[in-house]
């Protein structure tokens, strides 16, 4: 079960023909596979296209009824390695992750794919991480795309277009057999719109109608099968995908009266330069353009025959093409040489070479773009200086005061994160044997490299920390230490990292953040499932039964051939000091592994919450607790804070009118678990903090002993205010 | 050629606060209404506490068989008609995007702060000027709505983002109708009576004539000036007439909440105590910068006298009001039953703060009673709640009328001693640098390792300042900068170690 619940959108995966779906665009890909009649669909979680995958996991009997298979895989390559189901079989299938870093893990078996080709369309719908909102290093797919001769749609951001696209990516794919890159950017995935939905197409096999075990010996990628392989992506299969592009007309052309320019985009940009159009006077709403547009849905492979086209009759031209390399402006002047056209073409000359092509870049570069032409018909309502004047309104001092007064908001770890006392406890145990270095890894953890805690030298990917301490280990004044999330352990962790660890007599430190989901993804299942501990965030009886098919990360390691190993809840600071010292200045050899359980706060309140409101209601004893300042003691320091990061443990200003820095303040998002106490007995810090338990539906007993108590106590303070009465101006 | 264009709204939220709610309703509304909404965000980056935000463009839906028209992915720079933001520091973000111009935006913000990590972590106040944000904000936007929008929320025991959805509909600035807006809150079935609530109460602010368009100029008016509350007991006035009759008004204020402390922290004795070394300093002001001098050194003072020494603690901890205050803290109900536990780590120190002088001395240097008094010295979870440990406490709170002879508060008085010599000793020769030494009274504070190292910090700031006399004003305020920048000293150590 992910984070957010699909099931309103499950429903909408039904609709048949003629009918309005809305929704988000990674949504309308969904239906829009439904559609096409796909037999297979898996994939890997991760933003932008985790929505893909929830919406699907959630929707099991509408998938069961098609019979169409549904897979969590364990990594981006279990993936990549599903398609194979296509090469020898008429059967369609599809296959999602985050790229460019899912494409790199799946390029052993997508290579493989593409050599031996397909004869059941195979797509890969990737969500192309890249610009404002990214989580990865910067780079494209379509390198990719380029070397193992895979087509790639980039599609325009409307869901009509999309869908249409996705149903002919099929086609494309079975028509020139090969698979195909069907590409999502992050707003694309997450625009909203409204497309005329189809019906649902059952696959042909599935578990009641199978097909029967054929082999073709020339798709065996061995020699010198490869050797024809090459040759027939580009004497058949290319040729085949150029005149199925041609004729379904995939890429569209937009006629404008100035027809002596032309602008190439790629599809999923043709809104943005739309946009800029308009905004210089050149286009109307509708996307009606002064200048002739060809849009490039497909992406790669360029279509000579098209590019030649638009460019007869035309003196200059403009292509705008986002991150780099520039490929696209390099095959287009490839192609125009070969047939010595000699138009002028602009592209990154006058456009940025790296980063997101956001609206100002875009207008920024049509306005040169449009200067640069000077052409006496061309009229544009802005200059490009007044283009440039647009990045900001703000005069210089005003500038200078919203630099300082503005706070960056990094990310998190969230409220009452199990992560947040590990990571206090591992600043505390720096403290005494540090300094640290320490190889992080991909996952919520990452935070941690940021403030408060600043812990974390490298990320060199999904499950690669261990494997990445290998050549530090012998120089390091300490043990080396790893941390890894459940995620990446078994995504790539225990084959990369514990096993070839524990071969190599590794002697450093693995630290296995156990929370139970893919939590940064969205809180997806993973094989293992955190035993959840009762943490005082609530007393009421949360534990979920325990999984029967549960794959314990414990038993993995030690299957692997892990001696020293300890699971520990980290929510005890003190305990888990003593392991990582433990750890830390043991005499035994071999790898150490540390598993640090406590589960996802974001997906525990969501499963407790309503338990508890029903508890409540139901007229069952139940406690809520949650933590309180007491605003009299706190002097201000903020050390609590400086130590843990929690969201909920804030500031506010002073009551007291001597002392000038706020005090530290817990807010009523408190989920109560525990960790301000814990620090203040592991990092001995001021007696500020109180835990308070409120009861709701007492028994007769916690009457009882709440009257007495009420009763002594208030007794002892009217006689402490009577004595303190003396004791005023 | 067609000249309409799309209508743009930029939403600034922060996680948790329903910026996707916000935008889902908007949506419908929208479509009820009959117009075309396109929206798109970054999911996934607010959940985990950054900012984020929404992006959405309208456009009327005219006929289906017309093209539709072609809406933009992205928010640009001077493209905005709308911009909502839910936190002021928010909205500034806004404008600094480029997202706010004065032609076209009609700019909708909350005044109220959520603190940010760098604002929280610091070690004295890290907090921004909100208010410069706040009018620069103003500056920029063709039409500014603001008001605290997270208060609204609170009483209405809503989610701000219902707040934000009634100042949309109450500006005005989309051409929809408030029933359809009620319409849609209705129709999510969750919540409906607290978010219609809050919809409504936000839609009056934004709406009404008298929205609170802010004007700078109505927070710089000086606050009344400070009257001398009445006595009230005999002594309480022979103290109160002493602070009047020696020492100059403006000075009033803090040295009477010096006062007020100390009396409740100690006795009249003690109140004495501190209006004679109050006395001493005052006389060698000579009232510049309203008597600077007499204010800052009056205000730490108090607090260095007040230190938080364990029956100080249970006298805070012990108090009905403190019980009060933790009752609506977690909003519970008048007579609900409520377990308090409290959290304490106790040191040698402290312990040996409460013994007489030269036993608390030996034991806190004795490696033997450090063994026999190791026990008491872990983490207490201590259920003040519970007669046996108030009762304790109670104890605790009452050790106060032995505090003089304890070993505690000889440390306390030592430290102070030295303060108010090296400000004494300076006074006469450079009187701003007298205000200065004077304020580095306030690095001192904490518990345990933290009152520690403040402590020392602000031993090696007067040391530094008795070993070179001709040190400015300037290197003393830099010093103490220092001292604040981190909590590991070294900034502090760079310093005095630079030549």
């Amino acid at each position: 079960m992910a984070e957010r619940s699909f099931q309103h959108e499950v429903g909408k995966l039904r609709a048949s023909r003629g009918e309005v779906f809305k929704g988000e665009g990674i949504l309308a890909v969904t239906k829009a596979l439904l559609e096409s009649g796909v037999s297979y669909v898996g994939g890997y979680q991760g933003s932008p296209i985790s929505h893909l995958m929830d919406v699907l996991a959630d929707a099991r009997d509408i998938l069961d009824d098609l019979g169409v298979h549904f897979e969590a895989c364990g990594s981006e390559a279990s993936a990549a390695a599903m398609l194979s189901a296509s090469i020898n079989y008429p059967l369609r299938g599809a296959v999602t992750w985050k790229s460019t870093v899912g494409t790199n893990v799946a390029s052993d078996a997508l290579s493989n794919l593409a050599s031996s080709g397909v004869k059941g369309g195979a797509v890969v719908i990737v969500g192309e991480d890249y610009g404002e909102g990214s989580s990865i290093m910067q780079e494209r797919t379509y390198a990719f795309a380029m070397k193992a001769q895979m087509w790639l749609l980039d599609p325009r951001p409307d869901l009509p277009s999309i869908v249409s696209l996705v149903k002919q990516s099929f086609e494309l794919s079975e028509r020139s057999h090969t698979p195909v890159f069907f590409m999502m950017r992050i707003r694309g995935c997450h625009v909203t719109g409204e497309f005329l939905a189809n019906d649902n197409i059952a696959p042909e096999y599935n578990s009641n109608s199978h097909l029967i075990p054929e082999r073709e010996q020339e798709k065996i990628i061995l020699p010198p099968n490869v050797y024809d392989q090459e040759e027939e992506k580009l004497t058949k299969r290319l040729p085949a995908a150029l005149d199925y592009i041609i004729q379904n007309k995939l890429n569209e052309f937009f006629p404008g009266r100035h027809s002596q320019l032309g602008i190439i985009v790629q599809g999923g940009l043709y809104n943005l330069i739309i946009r800029a159009l308009q905004r210089q006077g050149l286009a109307d709403v509708y996307g009606v353009s002064d200048i002739p547009i060809y849009v490039m849905n497909v992406a790669y492979p360029l279509v000579p025959d098209e590019i030649l086209d638009f460019s007869q009759g035309k003196q200059q031209l403009l292509i705008i093409e986002e991150g780099q390399p520039d490929y696209i402006e390099q095959g287009i002047q490839t192609v125009l040489r070969r047939a010595q056209l000699n138009l002028r073409v602009y592209g990154k000359d006058i456009m940025p070479m790296t980063g997101e092509y956001t609206g100002q870049v875009m207008l920024e570069g049509l306005t040169r773009f449009i200067e640069a032409a000077d052409m006496p018909t061309l009229e544009r309502l802005l200059d490009f200086s007044q283009v440039v004047s647009l990045r900001s309104p703000l005069s210089e001092p005003d500038q200078q005061s919203l630099l300082v007064n503005v706070p960056q908001r990094p990310s998190g770890l969230c409220t009452g994160c199990p992560e947040r006392p590990l990571f206090s406890a591992i600043k505390q145990v720096q403290k005494e044997l540090g300094p640290f270095h320490i190889s992080s890894d991909i996952g919520c953890h990452s935070f941690a490299t940021l403030e408060p805690f600043n812990l974390g030298n490298t990320i060199m990917g999904y499950g690669l920390s261990l494997a990445s301490s290998s050549a530090l280990r012998h120089v390091l004044p300490h043990k080396s230490i790893s941390i890894m999330g459940d995620g990446g352990f078994w995504h790539n962790g225990l084959s990369s990292g514990v096993t070839s660890a524990v071969f190599n007599h590794h002697d450093g430190l693995l630290i296995v953040v156990d929370n139970g989901y893919a939590a940064a993804t969205g809180g997806q299942d993973l094989p293992s499932l955190v035993a959840p501990n009762k943490l005082i965030a609530t007393t009421l009886d949360t534990d979920s039964p325990a999984r029967n098919d549960a794959q314990s990360i414990e038993n993995a390691c030690r299957g692997a051939g892990v001696k020293w190993l300890r699971t520990i809840s980290t929510y005890s600071v003190d305990t888990m000091k003593a392991t990582l010292h433990e750890a830390l200045t043991t005499e035994q050899e071999g790898l150490k592994v540390i598993i640090a359980q406590g589960e996802c706060m974001l997906n525990r309140q969501r499963r407790i919450k309503p338990l508890l409101k029903q508890s409540i209601a139901s007229g069952k004893r139940t406690v809520k607790a949650r933590f309180v300042v007491d605003s009299d003691t706190c002097t201000g320091d903020h050390a609590c804070i400086r130590i843990s990061g929690c969201p909920s443990l804030t500031i506010k200003p002073n009551p007291d009118p001597l002392r000038t820095d706020p005090v530290s303040y817990v807010d009523n998002s408190c989920v109560g678990c525990g960790v301000c106490g814990s620090n203040v007995h592991a990092a001995i810090l001021c007696p500020s903090f109180t835990r308070v338990d409120v009861i709701f539906n007492p028994s007769p007993w916690d009457r009882l002993i709440g009257t007495m108590r009420r009763g002594f106590i208030s007794w002892l303070q009217q006689r402490q205010a009577d004595h303190q009465a003396t004791r005023t101006l | 050629m067609n000249t309409q264009r799309t209508v743009n709204m930029v939403a600034a939220a922060l996680g948790g606060e329903g910026g996707g709610v916000f935008t889902n309703w908007i949506i419908d509304v929208a479509d009820e209404e009959g117009w075309l909404c396109q929206t798109t965000s970054l999911a996934g980056v607010a959940q985990r506490t950054g900012a984020t935000i929404y992006y959405l463009e309208f456009f009327p839906r005219i006929d289906s068989t017309e093209a539709l028209p072609v809406m933009s992915l992205f928010p640009s720079q001077g493209d905005i008609d709308i911009a909502v933001a839910s936190e002021i520091s928010e909205a500034g973000r806004m404008v600094q995007r480029g997202f706010v111009t004065p032609d076209r935006t009609t700019l909708l913000t909350s005044t109220h702060r959520v603190y940010a990590i760098d604002e929280k972590i610091a070690l004295d106040n890290g907090i921004i000027d909100a208010l410069s944000v706040r009018s620069i904000a103003g500056k920029y936007a063709k039409r500014t709505v603001q008001y605290d929008m997270q208060k609204l929320a609170s009483e209405h025991n809503a989610v701000i983002s219902a707040v934000l959805l009634g100042a949309v509909a109450g500006a005005g600035v989309l051409p929809f109708s408030k029933a359809t807006y009620e319409r849609v809150i209705d129709n999510t079935g969750k919540d409906v009576r607290s978010n219609l609530a809050a919809f409504n109460a936000s839609f009056e602010m934004a709406s009404a004539a008298g929205v609170e368009h802010w004007n700078p100029s109505q927070t710089d008016a000086p606050d009344s000036p400070f009257e001398l509350p009445a006595a009230h007991n005999r002594k309480g006035s022979e103290m109160l007439s002493r602070l009047e009759r020696g020492f100059a008004p403006p000075t009033h204020e803090i040295l009477y909440h010096g006062m007020a402390r100390l009396v409740d922290y100690q006795d009249d004795a003690y109140v004495v105590q501190y209006l004679d070394h109050m006395k001493a300093i005052f006389e060698q002001d000579d009232g510049s910068d309203l008597y600077r001098l007499t204010n800052e050194t009056g205000r730490c003072l108090a607090l260095l006298m007040s230190y938080e020494d364990i029956p100080r603690v249970a006298q805070l901890k012990t108090r009905k009001s403190r019980f009060d205050g933790l009752r609506s803290e977690v909003q519970a109900a008048p007579r609900q039953l409520l377990t308090v536990t409290e959290f304490f780590r106790p040191r040698i120190e402290e312990i040996a703060a409460l013994m007489p002088v030269s036993m608390g001395r030996w034991v806190a240097a004795s490696s033997v009673c450090r063994w026999f008094l190791r026990p008491f010295c872990r983490g207490w979870r201590l259920q003040s709640s519970q007669i046996g440990v108030f009762l304790l406490l109670y104890i605790m709170a009452g050790l106060r009328r032995f505090r003089r002879g304890m070993f505690g508060y000889q440390q306390a008085h030592e430290q102070i001693e030295h303060w108010l010599a090296s400000i004494q000793a300076v006074a006469p020769v450079n009187l701003q640098l007298a205000c200065e030494v004077a304020e580095c009274g306030r690095l001192v504070k904490g518990y345990g390792e933290t009152r520690q190292r403040t402590s020392a910090q602000l031993a090696k700031i007067l040391k530094r300042i008795g070993q070179q006399p001709g040190i400015l004003p300037d290197q003393v305020a830099a010093l103490r900068e220092a001292a604040l920048r981190d909590d590991s000293g070294d900034a502090l150590a760079d310093l005095l170690a630079a030549p």
